[in-house]
């Protein structure tokens, strides 16, 4: 099992921990429902330092990284962040990862934790990459205040990034790396620190009254009430992006693995679709329920919860084309659970891409 | 109810007896388990249960899972206030957070219940 520079304070805390791709982390705190809430509401703190961070320098590593992904890699303006997919050589999804343009010559990027083993071997592969994980805390801050939070802390540089922006900078006294992101819906941040610090700025964060601890189940029912997959549950190696939903960050006009198979299923509109789902009531789909209309098997549930702020289940569904329409009923599971497909995202009234300076010019 | 004067199962129900009626609900131990619980499924009053059948369902945001009848019997009355607030079973597993009531239960069977202190020791087994 592997430990986050956390851990010890989350058991402190009393967190249910889980293994979580071979890394203990914490399940939740108070209770999922209640850090649901507080994601929503106020702010919440995420422990994410099991992720994978890269930094690519360098034009040519640049250019490498790009042919292995679906993004214009060389052509991501500084300060942005773009969200793409790294591919193996027909095409499939090996993770989905973020991309900070941090300059010119340098791109840093992150990943998840489960396929880090075989992303750190191509990736260090290519020439001018450096593994970072070892390396750096991961702390995410979500939630509506979690700029004030940050703000009230010194945290200037925060003040004005607009959403899927980054930069590098000190916060809390340390030299860190910013995203404003998060993978909940909200207005967040996502801090990535020297692993020396991630004690002390945790601690200081939990200090103000509006922000708690939340754990991976929290984190799940927030992502999927955005319909945002998750990486080897809702696609994996055998998807391609085109069947995992990320139509709109392909990028067709350079080369990438599997492009021409891409292309042909764009074309003829033959491929299976990563739809958002959600039930008529309280009860929720789960993974791996297969999927019906009639007696037609259509498909199958990829994620599956309790969505808290939509108050009826939620989940995503890999089905075929011909179903991928808003306002399809379909029957799920065992128990013919009423499934109704929705676009995406299920959740619509998150703030993740609240104009903040906006808020500075209100009275 | 006095968790200590209840019967148990060894699927994690409680049974508690007054006046002939016997409340069935689920531990403390199980709700725990499950996390935060997001739905209930309640069975039909009238509805004759026997020992080991699936009574109800409890979902929580991780999972689904059974309620088993305890004993065999009729139920009686059901817990509607969990269709809109199934977290009484997190909150109260022992209280307001009952599921079902049985009546004309199979005698037998209560009696092969565990005592509280047999079920405390199943727990620590188990976890």
């Amino acid at each position: 099992m592997k430990y986050t520079p956390l851990y010890p304070v989350h058991e402190e805390r009393g967190a249910k921990i889980v293994d979580f791709a071979g890394w203990a982390l914490p399940l939740q705190f108070s209770g999922a429902l209640a850090e649901h809430v507080q994601v929503r509401d106020r702010v919440g703190v995420f422990d994410c330092s099991h992720m994978g961070e890269f930094l690519v320098n360098g034009p040519r590593a640049i250019e490498a990284l790009g042919s292995l992904t679906v993004a214009d890699l060389p052509g991501l303006p500084p300060g942005r962040c773009r969200y793409t997919a790294l591919l193996n050589e027909t095409g499939g999804i090996i993770d989905d990862m973020v991309v900070l343009r941090l300059d010119e010559t340098r791109l840093f990027v992150v990943t998840n934790a489960g396929p880090l083993d075989q992303v750190a071997e191509i990736l260090t592969a290519l020439p001018g990459v450096e593994n970072l994980s070892d390396q750096t805390a991961k702390i995410d801050v979500q939630g509506p205040l979690s700029r004030e939070v940050l703000l009230g802390l010194g945290c200037e540089t925060i003040r004005s990034l607009a959403y899927w922006t980054g930069s590098e900078t000190t916060c809390l006294g340390t030299a860190c790396r910013v995203t404003r992101g998060g993978y909940t819906g909200e207005l967040g941040y996502e801090l990535f620190l020297p692993v020396d610090t991630a004690v002390r700025v945790w601690n200081r964060l939990l200090e103000d009254p509006r922000v708690a601890a939340c754990g991976l189940a929290a984190r799940d029912t927030l992502r999927v009430e955005m319909s945002y997959p998750l990486s080897g549950q809702d696609f994996g190696p055998d998807t391609t992006p085109l069947e995992a939903g990320m139509e709109r960050f392909i990028h067709w006009d350079h080369v990438f693995p599997g492009r021409e198979r891409m292309i042909r299923a764009r074309d003829t509109g033959d491929y299976a679709r990563l739809v958002p789902v959600v039930s008529l009531d309280r009860r929720s789909p789960r993974h791996g329920f297969d999927l019906q209309v009639g007696d037609r098997p259509v498909g199958v549930v990829t994620s599956g919860t309790y969505g808290p702020s939509l108050g009826t289940g939620v989940g995503l569904a890999r089905v075929t084309p011909d179903v991928a329409i808003s306002g399809t009923r379909l029957k799920a599971g065992p128990r013919s659970l009423e499934l109704e497909v929705v676009a995406p995202p299920a959740y619509r009234k998150g703030t993740c891409r609240m104009n903040v300076m906006d808020k500075d010019a209100a009275p | 109810m006095n968790p200590e004067s209840l019967k148990y199962s060894d699927e994690h129900e409680w049974v508690g007896e007054s006046n002939g009626v016997y409340v069935v609900g689920i531990t403390d131990f199980a709700q725990e388990k499950l996390g935060d619980i997001t739905y209930v499924e309640l069975p039909a009053i009238g509805r004759k249960l026997a020992r080991g059948e699936e009574a109800a369902i409890v979902e929580s945001v991780k999972a689904a899972s059974d309620v088993f009848a305890p004993v065999s019997g009729t139920v009686v009355e059901v817990n509607y206030t969990l269709e809109n607030d199934p977290g009484l079973i997190n909150r109260d597993p022992f209280g307001r957070g009952w599921i079902f009531k049985l009546k004309d239960i199979n005698a037998a069977e209560y009696d092969e219940l565990m005592t509280y202190i047999a079920y405390r020791a199943f727990c620590q087994g188990e976890s």
